[in-house]
């Protein structure tokens, strides 16, 4: 298995620097100039990022809520699992494209990929480690870690601190890149015959009536399906929006004293729901979290920070009623401003579902079986699928080989991608314990 | 409502710039003032264009006060005027009240008639101020700005020298306004000006409209917003802090960052903390 | 090249006087001044358009976030609008504006009502220089 990795990270030498061709539908990654890629380092934040020694227990690493065979989510968990069973307050997003985003959580409270991986470790409900130092001790004293980042830094012993790991995990995420979805070769790709009619309905739904478009960016040449701000939809915040004047107070007030937002926010589910309020102190942040791609959405069920919302219908219905999941609850009053009702009729939330299927990358593309056929659509192709089979329910309009990769079967990843843009593979979570 | 009410610390009161209502309607003056009931802090009113010319303010003053008034807080002398006065003959061609309201409600109708404070109320003003110390600290809260900006959009008070010939006295005087729904600050000898954001819509500044010129104060340091697209651009409120006896905005600003806007002692002027030196600008727009 | 234009431009205009018919291209100070009147004619009813609820469904006038049509910017179309995910044309971002702060229906790019509101607004920037793409 470690022999096909390899040749997988071969390939992506082959295939020339790594990212300079993003797949369709996706610009270049950003990559920053004191963290350059390469393959040695990639390699070492894969490892990390499957270690779950570098855990209290041992039992949890990053993959644990970014499972590759999940789009690297931990679908379909509500909010995310850490040490000793115990659960954060949020739904765990796709590592899958994080690097084109400008700041990471739900909150944007990290700038960086290089900082963000620093927090799990040590949150009570994630890593569960009192702070850093049992897991510097096992990368300094690992030989194969110490052989590692020799390697790619030139480092040993106390050398190596968490920014090393954190460039290195990074640099990892960095090669976890997937578009070119049925949707990219419409729309980018000039292939007509790529989305169905009712995927085409559904499209001219996001960009018009549904406005989706307006935080879920697309544009002429490359779409992050974000804009990477932060928006109150009333998810969470409306159950608990009588509450909001003493907890933000109370909030504010806990973090002059020197509370750690990270764990504040992942261990109270009331101070949660302040999004990115409890980041900038912001009173016009109230309950607003970030925008998530909707790449590979289909995939990476359940919904939005809180993962209240179970299917991609209940979130356009949730959109559709302008702000809240059930025609009964009330929206909160820090609401942003451009949620309102869409008037959307069923078929059209139908539509706008199918089009929201269509934004999965070959490489998710058969990952879990979650599409339910809609109704009346005589074009519409039944694309239930098993992760055993990747060919069977494959739309004839993919572009992906027509032979498995070597090594595919094996693995039990239905895409491989070795030939694409996640090199490295999909490991299978239990690879690293070999 | 529910954002200014989280606010840290608290405010001693509001002030509400006006336009309450966009017809001067009753049901518009009482579902304006349904939306700010949740505020949990007085509220001063000024009288805005769309709630005067329908009825000439009747309703206004019967569910919200007079149309003018000062009073004192804290050692600052605040003074609210009727700012959006016009000609009395132009008041009476109209053949009914409601196409007169729209005509005014139309910022850009050529057929409007520019605002002004008029004779009465500034003799009102002269005798109010003659009671204050002119070392007090002086607040005054208009709808229309206090200066002569841009006169198609009645971004003007015709009688602005003669107003500020009345504040020019006194050592310190902020002169607070709405209507324009955008970022403007000025310093007129002693007097610092300073707009408001909106609670409805954004507008554009005066300089994107090519045919006629405007007089955006130089000092202002326009919003990042050449070319906006968001609803609630321009919307929003501001966080006065009063403590120097001099205003300092913050205004907290919709999909752009917030900026503060202070009298600076040193220069005698309100500056932008952040952007006010011609190199802190962000030329091009960052947002589209 | 050069050369042969010259011939056949000569030819005509030596054959057109031949069958007694004016110029295509000639027009008089009196088709000017009626077709610029008929432009004007247009560009007030996109005026009347710009300043009414009828294009709504909310009583929102065009003209509330746009007084003389300023920040319309018309001069700097076709450019990218993140609206509508594309470089577009000013009579998409038209119906933007139609279909979200005025809650209507779009109009057709060719629909009068479109020309006579593209013809105000333009009209409202006449004067300054194109700026293709520019925010």
């Amino acid at each position: 298995m470690k022999f096909r990795l390899s040749i997988g990270a071969m390939a992506l030498l082959v295939a020339g620097v790594p990212l300079a061709n993003p797949p369709l539908g996706l610009p270049p990654v950003p990559v920053p100039a004191d963290n350059p890629q390469t393959p040695e380092k990639i390699a070492l934040g894969e490892r990390i990022f499957h270690d779950k020694r570098l855990s209290a227990t041992g039992e949890v690493g990053c993959v644990s809520c970014h499972d590759p065979a999940m789009a690297f989510t931990d679908s379909p968990k509500r909010v995310s699992v850490g040490v000793n069973g115990l659960t954060g307050t949020r739904n765990a997003p796709t590592v899958v494209n994080a690097a084109y985003m400008k700041s990471q959580f739900w909150d944007g409270r990290e700038p960086s990929l290089e900082t963000q991986s620093h927090q799990p470790f040590v949150n009570p409900v994630e890593g569960g480690l009192e702070n850093h130092a049992p897991l510097l001790a096992v990368v300094r004293s690992d030989p194969d870690y110490a052989a590692a980042f020799q390697r790619v830094y030139g480092k040993a012993g106390e050398q190596i601190t968490m920014t090393e790991i954190g460039q290195a995990i990074a640099s990892f995420e960095r090669t976890l890149i997937a578009g070119n979805s049925p949707f990219d070769r419409y729309h980018y790709g000039g292939d007509p015959r790529a989305l169905n009619d009712q995927e085409r309905r559904g499209f001219d739904l996001y960009l018009n009536k549904a406005r989706c478009v307006s935080c879920h960016v697309i544009e002429q040449d490359q779409a992050l399906f974000t804009d990477n701000a932060f928006h109150n939809v009333g998810v969470g915040i409306n159950q608990i929006q009588d509450e909001i004047p003493p907890l933000a107070s109370a909030f504010l007030e806990a973090k002059r004293r020197g509370a750690d937002v990270d764990k504040t926010v992942l261990t109270d589910p009331k101070a949660s729901e302040l999004g990115r309020f409890a980041v900038t102190d912001d009173i016009s942040t109230v309950g607003a979290f970030k925008t998530p791609t909707l790449r590979n959405v289909a995939r990476t069920a359940p919904y939005m920070h809180d993962g209240s919302l179970d299917t991609l219908r209940e979130v356009v219905i949730h959109y559709n009623l302008g702000g809240k999941s059930q025609e009964s609850d009330r929206v909160n009053p820090y609401l942003s401003g451009g949620i309102r009702p869409l008037d959307l009729s069923e078929p059209e939330i139908d539509d706008l579902v199918a089009f929201l299927e269509a934004l999965t990358s070959p490489e998710f593309a058969a990952t879990t079986a979650t599409t339910t056929s809609p109704t009346g659509d005589e074009d519409h192709e039944p694309s239930t699928v098993t992760a055993q089979l990747p060919e069977a329910g494959e739309r004839d309009r993919s572009d992906r080989p027509a032979a498995a990769e070597p090594g595919a079967v094996e693995l039990r990843q239905p895409e491989s991608g070795l030939h694409f843009r996640l090199p490295l593979g999909f490991p299978h979570p239990t690879h690293q314990g070999d | 409502m529910a954002e200014t009410n989280l606010l840290s610390p608290k405010p001693d009161f509001v002030l509400y710039g006006g336009d309450i209502a966009q017809l001067g309607l009753k049901e518009e003056i009482d579902h304006g003032l349904e939306l700010l009931s949740p505020l949990r802090y007085k509220t001063y009113h000024a009288l805005g264009e769309h709630d005067y010319y329908l009825d000439l303010g009747e309703y206004w003053e019967r569910r919200i006060g007079p149309q003018y008034y000062s009073f004192d807080h804290k050692g600052v002398h605040f003074v609210v005027l009727n700012s959006i006065l016009t000609h009395d003959d132009w008041i009476n061609k109209w053949p009914t009240p409601m196409d007169r309201m729209m005509t005014m409600a139309g910022l850009d109708n050529p057929e409007g008639s520019p605002f002004m404070v008029g004779d009465k109320q500034r003799e009102w003003l002269r005798r109010d101020l003659a009671k204050v110390a002119k070392t007090t600290p002086l607040v005054v809260l208009s709808h229309s700005p206090l200066q002569k900006i841009f006169r198609n959009w009645n971004f003007w008070t015709e009688d602005a020298e003669q107003v500020q010939a009345l504040l020019a006295p006194f050592e310190r005087v902020s002169v607070l306004y709405g209507h324009v729904h955008q970022i403007q600050y000025n310093q007129i000898g002693n007097i610092s000006f300073n707009s408001a954001m909106a609670t409805a819509w954004p507008w554009p500044y005066p300089e994107t409209y090519a045919q006629a010129p405007s007089h955006l104060p130089v000092l202002t340091v326009p919003m990042n917003r050449a070319d906006p697209f968001q609803e609630r651009d321009a919307t929003g409120w501001q966080f006065v802090d009063i403590h120097s006896g001099r205003v300092a905005l913050n205004y907290s600003l919709n999909d752009n960052g917030n900026r503060v806007v202070a009298y600076n002692a040193a220069t005698g002027q309100p500056e932008d903390q952040g952007f006010q030196p011609a190199d802190a600008r962000i030329p091009p727009q960052t947002h589209y | 090249m050069r050369t042969k234009n010259m011939i056949v431009a000569v030819l005509c205009a030596t054959l057109v006087p031949v069958v007694g018919q004016t110029l295509a291209d000639e027009f008089s100070q009196a088709d000017l001044e009626r077709w610029s009147q008929q432009y004007m004619e247009v560009a007030n009813q996109g005026r009347q358009l710009w300043v009414s609820a009828d294009l709504g469904t909310n009583g929102v006038a065009c003209a509330q976030c746009h007084p003389n049509a300023a920040n319309t910017h018309p001069e700097t179309y076709p450019k990218f609008q993140k609206q509508l995910g594309k470089v577009a044309n000013l009579w998409e971002m038209v119906n933007w504006c139609i279909r979200n702060p005025l809650e209507g229906q779009p109009l057709a790019a060719d629909d009068p009502r479109m020309t006579a509101i593209l013809s105000y607004v333009t009209y409202e920037r006449r004067g300054v220089a194109l700026d293709p793409g520019k925010h």
